[in-house]
Order: structure tokens, then C-alpha cells, then sequence
């Protein structure tokens, strides 16, 4: 909820005279504040948010970006997880350069649109977004979105092991070995118990996503046919097919899906963002999908030469894909790309299992924060561990079709898009607890276009699956 | 205070730090403290509920439709 901003860092606030959009509000007095260890971390970094501010000149206001900026970088290189990259390098290989390449920059901007909501959302509330629809919709539809997202993120976690099994594959690893230590790597980095320190070594690995870019350069795109591809959204080889509209909606299903969602607000809250910090959380969203559309437009450009040379990669792995490309960019290409296969499974392991601990920890009315020892967050990281070990350990069973998996989970995070952006426009629209930053009609029209196209997508999946015969009735085959 | 949700209090919280707490982060934002600050439960609309709903059977329709697809395509 808005509260009263006070004018400089120094002003304190008065805990009797609160105002507050809520008339369930009740003034608090300071006999009735406990102090927490969550409570003393996230002052510290407020501090020094409010010690940056009050200085004056462009190095004060970069410094200002970087203690915020991190929630929008992390939710969408993360977002660029296992999956999406094994689906941009799919469309690549199958498709060249061509229709996709600005149809991803057009999702990566729906991503903006709907993550833009979750920065306002989350500075003005200070609430996790399960837990603002748990309060707001009552504990039926807080529950219900938990075990949906509890569902999603489970099935997504088992695809980024797959990523992290197929990277390190590349390289002789044995998947127990790649899995485990994933596990472990995923256990350090909440050692931290800081949200600051576990933000900060988050960022920097989810920073190897761009290791596709150099992979992309060795392939020497044609950088006219880029353009034109970008201008004119041609060609499209082989037209509207079953198999196209499952490469559709996995790619859009690769930037925009409800753990996102979850994951920004409750990383907002968990950070200590306030209504005075909604513009630099807006730049941190968009640096954030600026990197993340360069790292998937990369990784279709490196494997768009498998669809110069006619290669099959239907059934291919992230590590099959790192192979059949070294003919064309070398043993360090290829390894290249592989360990940017390890660095996406491995980001959103960490992010997707954290947004289910959060969502759990807000609807189950425990406590949820990075800031929390172990011991006072037992449920927060027992969620997680759980969850995650849970994922990897089914990565493990002989046998599994890894691929198909990858690919329907990127086309079940489309499907359940629509019910989750229902709460989030409705939370956002709701001037009871937004007061003056509900959304203007603008951003309204573009979070109703977002849900016509993903619905859209989602029928059109569901005309090609059932009456593929009626495609063609739309330009189809 | 709800025990359950909170987390435990800092057993050693100096002067310095619970001023800096209260200078620092707004009241919402204080764990303790967010209980008087809560959302109050909106009523939904007919409108609004017929579009969870509809929106919850497209869901379970078209994770029926994946489910088709991965039968279909294993056999």
C-alpha cells in the first residue's frame, strides 16, 4: 500500500500518523513493531538506497540503478531458461532466419508489458503477488494460484535439469554428477541468507546467458537477411503448420509465464522497493528483456546454418545441438553454447524453485525472505530444496522423453497465462490498494492485447491438435 | 501477533538498529507491523467470477488437449 514518502533520506517516518489508500488500515504504534533479522537486513539496503539518492549527478543516479536493478534482469534471463533456449535453438535449426526472429522481440515486449504491472504492484504493496491474491480474492484463489504455479514451476524445474544435464553433457559429465552438482551449486547460493548477496551472485551467472551471442558471431550471420527477416517478418518456410503453432506458442511460452510473475513481485517485496524506486524498476525490467531478446535472438541465429545445411533437429538436445554446430563454429563454439545451455538451467533453477518457496511462504502464511537464517525460514528453504531435488531426481529416470517435455512445457505455461494475467490486470486496476498508480487505459489495452494473443495461441494450439484440417482454413496447411 | 507468520524476533536488536529499522523502511514493510496494514477481501463480481471460472475451464480444456497430443504422439 502507498504509504507517506518521506522528502529527504534523513526524515523519519511517524508510525501513529500513517495514511493509507486502505480504510482497514489501523495507525501502529511502536510498541507494537518487533524487529526482525529480515527487518534489519532490508533497512540496510534501504539506507543505502536512501544515502544514494539524496546525492546529486549522473554517478549517484548510475549507483542509485545499481542497488536496484535485479529483479527485472533476473526474472528475464531467467526467463531465458532450459526451455526457451532448447526452443529458440529448435526454431532456429528448423526454421533459419526468418518469421521468429522479430516474433521474439514482439513476446519479449508482451514480457515488458505484463512485468511492468508486477514492479508496480509489488513497490506499492510490499507484498509477494500470492499473497496480495490470497488477501484480495480470499484463500480459495490464493491456494488454487499457488498449486497451479506449485505445478508449473515443478514441471519447468525438471526441464532446466534436463538443460543442465544435456550442458554439461558436452563435456563428458555423467547427468548424476551434472544434476548433483547443480543441487549443490543452487544449496551455496542460499547460504548467503541475504537477499542482497544471493541477488548479486544470481545476476552475475545469469550473465553467461550472453555467451550465445559470441556463439552467433562465429556462425557470420547474414546481417541484411537479419534485417529484412526483422522488417518484413518473412519468410516463414513450410507455413502454418501443426508443428508450426507448437514452435509458436513454445516460443512465446519462452518469455512470458506465471512464475515470472510471482517471482518479480516477491523479489520486489523481499528487496524493499518502495513507489519512489517504480522508474528505476522499470529501466531494470526493460535492461533485463533488452539482454535476454539479444541472448535468443542469438541462439537462433547460431543454430539457423543446422537449417542452411537441411540437419534434422527434431529430437535434438541442447548437447546434440552443441555438436552438430562445431562443423560450423569450432570446438569453442560449441562448448560455448553448451555452457550456455548449464547457465540457463541452472539461473532458472534457482529463480523457478525461489518463486514457488516465496508463493508457498505468502499463502501459507510462513515466513518467506532471502534475509531469513535458515533456522526462522525453515519452510521458505525446505520448499525450495524440496522442490528442486524432487525435479532433479526425476531427470534421472532412464528413459524419459526429455525433448517432448521441453517443448509442452513451454506450451503449458501459455495455457495457464490467461487465468494468472486475469488476477494480475485485476490486483493492478484495484485503486483500493494502488491508489493513484493503478493503471492507466494504455497499459490496460496492451495487458487485454496480451491476453487476446495468448488465448489466441492457445486456440489456435488447440484447432491444430484437434482439427488440423481446419488450418488451412486460416492460411494453413 | 500471528507467531505462525512472522518470522522470530531478533533477540539482539540494538538502539541503532531498530531506529535505523523505523527511519528506513515504511510501516508496511516492517514484518511486525503487517498485520495492521493488510488488504481487506474484495467481493467479486458476477462478471468477474464468470471470467475466473471460464478462464479455469479453458485451462483444463487445453492441458486436455496436450494430454491428446502426448497420446497421440506416443502412439
Amino acid at each position: 500500500m502507498q504509504m507517506n514518502e518521506p522528502k529527504t533520506a534523513s526524515e523519519p517516518r511517524r508510525f501513529a500518523v500513517l495514511q493509507s489508500n486502505s480504510p482497514n488500515e489501523q495507525p501502529t504504534s511502536p510498541a507494537d513493531v518487533v524487529i526482525t533479522h529480515e527487518d534489519i537486513d532490508r533497512a540496510h539496503d534501504r539506507q543505502r538506497v536512501s544515502a544514494t539518492r539524496a546525492r546529486r549527478g549522473f554517478r549517484p543516479r548510475l549507483g542509485l540503478f545499481w542497488l536496484l536493478l535485479g529483479p527485472g534482469i533476473l526474472v528475464m534471463l531467467g526467463e531465458n531458461d532450459g526451455p526457451s533456449m532448447l526452443s529458440y535453438a529448435a526454431t532456429g535449426a528448423r526454421f533459419g532466419v526468418g518469421f521468429f526472429l522479430p516474433f521474439v522481440v514482439l513476446t519479449f515486449v508482451m514480457a515488458c508489458v505484463v512485468q511492468e504491472m508486477t514492479v508496480r504492484l509489488g513497490a506499492a504493496t510490499h507484498r509477494g503477488h500470492a499473497e496480495l491474491i490470497f488477501d484480495r480474492f480470499g484463500p480459495f484463489w490464493g491456494w488454487f494460484s499457488m498449486v497451479d504455479l506449485m505445478i508449473g514451476n515443478f514441471l519447468t524445474l525438471v526441464t532446466e535439469f534436463i538443460a543442465v544435464r544435456a550442458g554439461l553433457g558436452f563435456f563428458g559429465v555423467r547427468p548424476a554428477v551434472a544434476v548433483l552438482g547443480a543441487l549443490l551449486v543452487l544449496s551455496v547460493a542460499l547460504m548467503t541468507h541475504r537477499y542482497w548477496t544471493w541477488e548479486r551472485i544470481i545476476l552475475g551467472a545469469a550473465m553467461f546467458n550472453l555467451a550465445f551471442v559470441p556463439v552467433a558471431l562465429l556462425t557470420h550471420p547474414h546481417w541484411s537477411a537479419v534485417g529484412w527477416a526483422l522488417v518484413t517478418w518473412k519468410p516463414l518456410p513450410g507455413g502454418l503448420t501443426q508443428e508450426t503453432v507448437l514452435i509458436l506458442l513454445a516460443n512465446i511460452g519462452a518469455t512470458v509465464t506465471p512464475w515470472m510473475l510471482f517471482f518479480q513481485q516477491s523479489a520486489i517485496a523481499d528487496k524493499g522497493l518502495t513507489t519512489r524506486d517504480i522508474r528505476m524498476g522499470r529501466l531494470d525490467t526493460a535492461l533485463g528483456a533488452t539482454l535476454a531478446t539479444i541472448a535468443a535472438l542469438a541462439t537462433m541465429l547460431a543454430t539457423a546454418p543446422l537449417f542452411l545445411h537441411h540437419m534434422s533437429a527434431t529430437n535434438f538436445e541442447a548437447a546434440e545441438f552443441a555438436q552438430a554446430l562445431q562443423p560450423f563454429v569450432g570446438y569453442w563454439g560449441a562448448a560455448l553454447f553448451a555452457l550456455g545451455m548449464f547457465e540457463a538451467g541452472m539461473v532458472a533453477a534457482i529463480t523457478i524453485s525461489t518463486s514457488s518457496a516465496y508463493a508457498f511462504g505468502e499463502v501459507a502464511r510462513r515466513p518467506h525472505s532471502l534475509n531469513l537464517p535458515f533456522k526462522q525460514g525453515r519452510s521458505f528453504y525446505l520448499v525450495l530444496l524440496v522442490e528442486a531435488v524432487a525435479a532433479a531426481g526425476l531427470v534421472l529416470i532412464p528413459g524419459i522423453p526429455l525433448v517432448y517435455i521441453v517443448l509442452l512445457v513451454n506450451v503449458i505455461a501459455v495455457l495457464a497465462m490467461p487465468p494468472a494475467l486475469l488476477f494480475l490486470y485485476m490486483l493492478v486496476n484495484d485503486r483500493e490498494i494502488m491508489g493513484s498508480l493503478v493503471s492507466p487505459a494504455w497499459a490496460n489495452v496492451l495487458a487485454l492485447a496480451v491476453v487476446v494473443i495468448l488465448v489466441g495461441a492457445g486456440l489456435l494450439f488447440g484447432i491444430s491438435v484437434l482439427a488440423p484440417n481446419v488450418l488451412a482454413l486460416v492460411g494453413g496447411r | 501477533m500471528d507467531q505462525e507468520f512472522h518470522s522470530a524476533p531478533d533477540a539482539k536488536v540494538t538502539r541503532n538498529e531498530l531506529a535505523s529499522v523505523i527511519t528506513a523502511l515504511e510501516p508496511d514493510q516492517i514484518i511486525s507491523t503487517k498485520e495492521h496494514h493488510h488488504c481487506s477481501r474484495r467481493r467479486l463480481t458476477r462478471t468477474e467470477m464468470l471470467l475466473f471460472w471460464g478462464l479455469r475451464f479453458y485451462l483444463v480444456f487445453m492441458v486436455g488437449v496436450v494430454v491428446y497430443q502426448i497420446w497421440t504422439g506416443v502412439r
